[in-house]
């Protein structure tokens, strides 16, 4: 949008300069001192407020209004070949790229027509459109709208295109190069991780020692981390979609897997990556959980947002959550790290009755939007 | 003395059981291989007791080869060793025919006895829930999923052939295909 508003500005700044170059200057025009001083105003004014307002710039009110107002100039300048035509080309940069394709074309086709009505109101002199020169700008009056919305709609669909790709390849190959890694993770580090961990637990069947069961231990937890780990590379990234969308995704991929029934309800508008990243692996930890460990048949996700926080439940029919889960246990330690990274807080409470878990997430947002 | 060939293309890992197992009495490993092509000279050269097989094999799929070498007239055990070693492994590994399944960070005794309680003739599984059942049956071809029950509780090929007039390359066929369909992906499959 940047660089259409900058090509807006940029000629209608020379549309106006060239449209009082005209008035001022040009002997046939003939000195309209008044009607120059209006364009230059209009020129600017228009210019200033357009180039400023980002919401304007999308209102088709705004299009419109200013498509009119230099309508209503060719009007006062008192015939078709008006020093305003320029002008004219420049109301229709931002519809042409800011609306749908064929939406553009339509628009030009409106502008095209409504200059042949004005034409048509200061007087077209039909005699003298009769020579081949006169009718060959006339025409050329009429076409040039379109042509130029054609160009403008036609580039700005295919720069637009060129972004969407641009996004993916570089998604693809991040999501490829984290494949990589987990692979060689996986090949490397939690073979040899494995292998330690036989070696010592064989040392340790034979020769009582503390100091060689805290490191076993050590390593089956380094195990575990690693296994979190790969999971999250093989993840795939999230940005562009909401959590809403990627937590509902989650829950048919594990739906395919298992029976169980998962219903996802609420969106979440925009957040910033971070908080998008550690509130779904959260989210879904607990659905791997309540699936996994705790064998759940039905679970409900809600989520809620308002203006400074993001409310999530994930709430299961299972058997619970054991009353000492496993010291360490990498699973529940890694959702707690993950909401206070992001300054939240996380509770695990015991449904009602004997059966079902609720782990709720509460985080608080950034006000402006995005740290 | 139980004759063990281990099937692990991760030098660190085949390293740590070669020492764990050397110190271990009455077992031996008689040969480790890295691949499926190394794999049938060797069991016809070592006649190993127990396969130590690892679930991602390169150029090749543990439980396709877990099936092939459970088709020879008088098939060593088979102990499926890996590192995602749960529930959902242990449906395709009871169709593939093995006789066990350990998790890799599993301790060394509890390694050793799963490979003495294979070598008995018994099977060392996880406990597979209702629900991994079912959701692995509806992983299948509505023709294939009779075949799934039968196979988890034990009744042999010969059988199932009777009960649902297969003829033998037939049902070979159909569990070739549910071994595939159930097939898990894990970051060593270089896809």
């Amino acid at each position: 949008m940047q660089r259409w508003v900058a090509l807006f500005a940029t000629t209608r700044a020379i549309a106006t300069a060239t449209a009082i170059a005209l008035l001022v200057g040009h002997r046939v025009t003939g000195h309209d001192w008044l009607l120059g001083g209006i364009a230059i105003t209009y020129g600017v004014v228009s210019l200033a407020v357009i180039a400023r307002s980002p919401r304007l710039q999308s209102l088709p009110v705004v299009w419109i209004a200013d498509g009119a107002a230099v309508l209503a100039l060719v009007l006062a300048a008192g015939q078709w070949r008006s020093p305003f035509y320029l002008l004219l080309l420049t109301t229709l940069v931002l519809p042409a790229t800011t609306l749908p394709f064929r939406r553009a074309l339509a628009y030009g086709a409106a502008t095209t027509t409504a200059y042949f009505a004005v034409a048509l109101a200061t007087g077209i002199d039909w005699s003298t459109i009769e020579t081949t020169a006169r009718l060959e700008s006339f025409a050329t009056h009429l076409m040039v709208p379109l042509i130029v919305v054609l160009a403008l709609a036609y580039s700005g669909q295919l720069l637009e295109r060129l972004e969407r790709e641009r996004e993916r390849s570089e998604q693809l190959a991040v999501e490829a190069e984290r494949r990589r890694i987990a692979w060689e993770l996986h090949d490397s580090a939690k073979q040899r991780i494995h292998a330690a961990h036989l070696i010592l637990s064989a040392v340790a069947g034979q020769r009582e020692d503390a100091r060689l069961e805290q490191a076993i231990g050590e390593l089956r937890f380094a195990g575990e981390d690693m296994e979190s780990s790969l999971t999250e590379l093989l993840t795939p990234l999230l940005e562009g979609r909401g959590l809403g969308d990627a937590l509902r995704a989650r829950a048919r991929e594990l739906s395919a897997a298992t029976t169980a029934h998962i219903d996802v309800r609420g969106e979440s508008a925009a957040l910033p990556p971070f908080i998008l990243a550690h509130a779904y692996r959260i989210a879904s930890e607990a659905l791997t959980n309540a699936i996994r460990h705790a064998e759940a048949e039905r679970i409900l996700v809600r989520l809620a947002q308002d203006p400074d926080r993001l409310e999530i439940a994930v709430e299961d029919d299972g058997r619970g959550v054991p009353a000492d889960p496993r010291p360490g246990s990498s699973g529940l330690r890694s959702m707690r790290d993950r909401a206070e990274a992001l300054g939240g807080r996380l509770a695990i409470t015991a449904g009602a009755g004997e059966r079902g878990t609720t782990v709720s997430l509460s985080v608080p947002l950034p006000s402006n939007g995005g740290p | 003395m139980i004759r063990i060939l281990s099937v692990d293309d991760h030098p660190a890992l085949q390293a740590g059981l070669q020492t764990v197992l050397s110190d271990e009495p009455g077992l031996v490993l008689v040969g480790t291989v890295a691949d499926a092509f190394e794999l049938w000279p060797m069991i016809d050269r070592t006649r190993p007791d127990v396969v130590l097989l690892d679930y991602h094999i390169p150029r090749s799929d543990g439980l396709v080869l877990c099936h092939r070498i459970k088709q020879a007239l008088q098939p060593p055990k088979v102990l499926v060793y890996s590192a995602y070693a749960d529930s959902s492994l242990a449906v395709p590994a009871l169709i593939a025919g093995a006789d066990g399944l350990v998790h890799k960070s599993a301790p060394a005794n509890e390694l050793f006895n799963a490979i003495r309680t294979v070598a008995d003739g018994e099977k060392v599984f996880p406990d597979i829930p209702l629900q991994v059942r079912s959701a692995a049956s509806q992983q299948l071809d509505p023709q294939d999923r009779p075949v799934v029950p039968m196979l988890l509780d034990g009744a042999t090929e010969h059988e199932i052939c009777e009960a649902l007039g297969l003829e033998a390359p037939e049902l070979t066929a159909r569990i070739q295909r549910i071994i595939g369909r159930l097939h898990m992906y894990v970051p060593g499959n270089r896809a």
